[in-house]
Parts: structure tokens; sequence; C-alpha cells
């Protein structure tokens, strides 16, 4: 029934909002450095860091999409050309802090600190999903994020290469750059997932869970409480994931924290069923 | 439920489904909510007779919201008494103007009928507002109020217990983290807010 012109945009949408049409993204691969290329993460199985009070079965996640990249300055750029209210002195404090899009030289100018191939970072997680809506993505959970996160270089289970770990634990060492480096130049893993240790912290859908200790969100925020619970004290790279989380609020934007966007393997009911825009 | 119709009017969501929608841009309600205001959640929510919320609606009354699932065996029944408990301490005038809103984590299994349940078995009045809304929409609020959830292997919700009281903006004017605080606290700042 659609136009072939829109089949091709997936979520194309008019939006009247401020004036400007906050049409669809442009199909992957046509914005500048990195794409939106996608890969896909076969089904597996994410077991969670810490235990939960009320099950501590393993969990199984569903096959899914995963950009290669993390969102680059570029893309992000685009998104907020678009999206008047996603610009740094359009956004709402409520969706985003004073330090949303810092590093930027102007609202619609990232800038030398800034670089278009590299990584976005002093965003929120609202402003995180919004760009992911924009672009007919949405944010991976953390199981799907954490799946996507364990293998190593050349194989399914990155603890059992040495390599990776060094090199996580070699991040976690370095100062972070005043400029994030290119994504292009991150080593691939197994999926042939780019950059999602080693380059930023990673926003997820879910950040906001509650952490497994009966309910009780303040004993996730000290460190006896949330390690008593782990499952693999070795796990340092995950017990640092799952602080940074916890501690985060959702309109809270650093120098090291960015995202990259999924999408279901099979489109969800409904998803591709919107209504073609009105033009 | 006549002046929660009138607010909806005059926040300018009548006929607005006709519009066409944009997940980046949303369009603004007639008159914008406050940079700080909740109701900038573009959200929409369903409640227990089944109609359309949109959370903005509740703009001009003082709003008592806490997040729950119905089937809660523990901290929700808890906090839905110290709602109740916080609404007959009211003064009548106050009373009158103050919303309480209950919103479930579990919309699977916390369907119309089962809010409706809800509201009967607890005696919740005219002034309640028991809302469903989907999963996007549910972890957008909670970030919005700072509420950490996760749904458990069981079918149940570990969360946090956090009593949000909102002025007539929407904007959040209290909270009350935990349940060990008792209701004084926050019986005060409704008064404060309810002028």
């Amino acid at each position: 029934m659609k136009p072939a012109s829109i089949l091709g945009y997936g979520v194309a949408w008019l939006c009247l909002g401020a004036g400007a049409i906050c049409g669809a993204p442009q199909p992957a691969g046509a914005s500048p450095g990195s794409s939106g290329e996608m890969v896909p993460i076969p089904e597996g199985v994410y077991t969670p860091f810490s235990r939960s009070a009320r099950g501590d079965a393993p969990v199984r996640v569903a096959a899914f999409l995963l950009d290669v990249y993390p969102v680059t300055n570029g893309q992000y750029l685009r998104f907020v050309q678009e999206c008047p209210k996603w610009r740094r002195s359009e956004v709402s404090r409520l969706f985003a802090d004073s330090t949303y899009l810092q590093d930027w030289a102007g609202d619609l100018e990232p800038g030398r600190s800034a670089p278009p191939t590299s990584p976005v970072v002093h965003v929120s997680w609202f402003a995180a999903r919004a760009y992911a809506r924009w672009a007919g993505k949405r944010l991976p959970t953390t199981a799907e994020w954490e799946r996507a996160a364990a293998c190593g270089y050349s194989g399914p289970d990155g603890r059992s290469g040495p390599q990776l770990n060094r090199d996580l634990y070699a991040w976690f060492a370095r100062p972070a750059p005043d400029v994030q480096p290119s994504v292009t130049a991150a080593r691939a893993n197994f999926f042939g997932v780019r950059g999602i240790h080693g380059l930023v912290w990673e926003w997820v859908e879910d950040f906001n869970a509650a952490l497994g200790a009966g309910g009780d969100a303040d004993s996730g925020l000290f460190c006896a409480a949330g390690s008593s619970n782990a499952r693999d004290t070795g796990d340092y790279a995950g017990f640092m994931r799952q602080a940074l989380r916890s501690s985060l609020k959702a309109n809270n934007t650093t120098s090291t924290l960015g995202f990259r966007c999924a999408r279901d393997a099979v489109p969800a009911a409904g998803r591709e069923s919107r209504p073609a825009p009105t033009l | 439920m006549t002046a929660m119709s009138l607010a909806a009017a005059a926040a300018g969501y009548s006929g607005q489904a006709a519009k066409p929608s944009c997940p980046c841009c949303k369009e603004e309600a007639a008159a914008p909510f406050s940079k700080e205001s909740i109701y900038q959640l573009d959200a929409r929510f369903t409640d227990d007779a089944g109609r359309t919320f949109a959370i903005g609606a509740l703009r001009g009354r003082p709003v008592v919201l806490d997040m729950f699932f119905a089937s809660c065996g523990s901290a929700c029944p808890i906090t839905v008494t110290d709602m109740l408990s916080i609404q007959s301490r009211l003064p009548a005038a106050l009373r009158a103007r103050v919303t309480f809103v209950l919103v479930t984590f579990d919309p699977a299994r916390d369907t119309r009928q089962v809010l409706a349940d809800y509201r009967r078995q607890r005696l919740l009045d005219g002034q309640w507002v028991l809302l469903r809304g989907d999963d996007d929409g549910i972890r957008e609020l909670a970030a919005l109020l700072g509420v950490r959830y996760t749904r458990e292997p069981d079918g149940t919700f570990s969360h946090s217990n956090v009593l949000t009281l909102l002025n007539d903006k929407g904007e959040i004017a209290y909270q009350r983290v935990g349940l060990n605080e008792g209701i004084g606290r926050i019986c005060a700042a409704v008064a404060a807010n309810g002028g």
C-alpha cells in the first residue's frame, strides 16, 4: 500500500514541531563518517552481574541488531539539525543537564573538540533515546549490550581471551582524552561490533534497573552491597559498568558517556505498520 | 472527573490524536509546560476506565504520584495506604484539589480490569487516577522520577519506593524516598503547594 519511496525510510514521520520538518533519517550508509550500519547479534544468554533476590536464572537474549559503531558527532549533528528541541540551547534541563553537548562549539557546530567521526558524548539518556527513535531504532537493553560486549576478538566468550581484558583494563587506566578518537579505528569484536570497549561508556535502555539487592535501590550505590551479590567477583569491568549505570540519572551527561542503537532482528508487530506520513 | 476533563481540554489535548506525530519533536500543548515539568513527557497512558490519558492533563492541581504494581505483596500496598492517609488528613478544601495517581510497572498483568478491581478493593475514590502505559512510557516516567525498577524472572518487580508530589505545573515539589518517613512531611509539602 505504501509508496516505494517511503518504504525505504521505515519510520518516516512528518513533524511540525517548532516549524521544522523533522523528517526521516537517511537510509543506512548515507551519513558522513561512520554509517548507521548494524550487525546481527545471535540469540544467546546473558548472566547478570548481580544475583537477583528473586530469581537466579541466566537471561535469554533474543537475536537483535546492534550498531557497529557508537553514534558519532556527525550523525548526532543531523539529528539536532532536524530536531531543534534537542539542540544545546533549546533542550529542557529535565532531559539533559547543563553539560549537554558541552564539547560542541555551538548548537549546530560540533567544532574541533567533537570531530565528525568521534563518538558523541555529553548526551543524556533521554537524548540518546530520542536519537534512536529518530533513526528508527532503539537503545539496547543491558542484557543485549552485555551480550554483545561479552565476546572476545576472535571467539564468543571474551573472558577466555585475555587480550580483550588487557585492552579493557588499559582503557580504564588511561585518562579520558580531551578529544575522543575516531570510531573507525576501533577493533571489531567477534560479532563485528566496534569500540564497544575502549572508546566511551554507553547508555542502555534500562540503565535505571533496580539492582539485585531486594529492591532497595540505595544499597546498590555502595560497593559492599553491590559486590556482595556479584556472581563473578573477577568481572571487574562488569562491576564498573554496573556501578556507573547505578550512579546515573536520566538527564546526566558526561565526557565519556555516549551510546549506540539497536533494533529488533524481526521487526516487532506494529513497528512496520506505522502510518505513512501525510504529505 | 469533570475537573480532569476540563484540565485536559485546557492543556490542548482534545483532538490531538489526529495530528501527525513525530518521535523526536513532540508537538507542544497549547500552552507549553515549564522546562522543569514532567508533563513534557509525551507518553500516553490509559486509565482503569479504558480512557486515553495524557499525563499533562493533571496540570493545574497538586498530584501525589506513586509507581506500583497491583500484585505487589510488600511495599506497594503500604504506600497506597499512606496515600489514603494523606488524603484523609488533608483539610477538606485542599483534599478536593489533590489528585492521587498510581502508575503500574506491570501493564501486561495490570489490565484495565485489574486496575478497576484494585480501585474497588482499596476504596479509591474519584480523586484517584490509575494508569497503565506502554513499556517505553513507563521507563521514561520512572527515569524522570528517579525510580529504579526491574522485572524479575518470577514476574514481580523490584523497584525503589518513591512517592512524588508534583505541583500544579507538574514539577517535582517533594519526594519521599523509602517507607520509613511517615506522612507528616509530604502532607506539609502538599499543603505548601496546594495554595
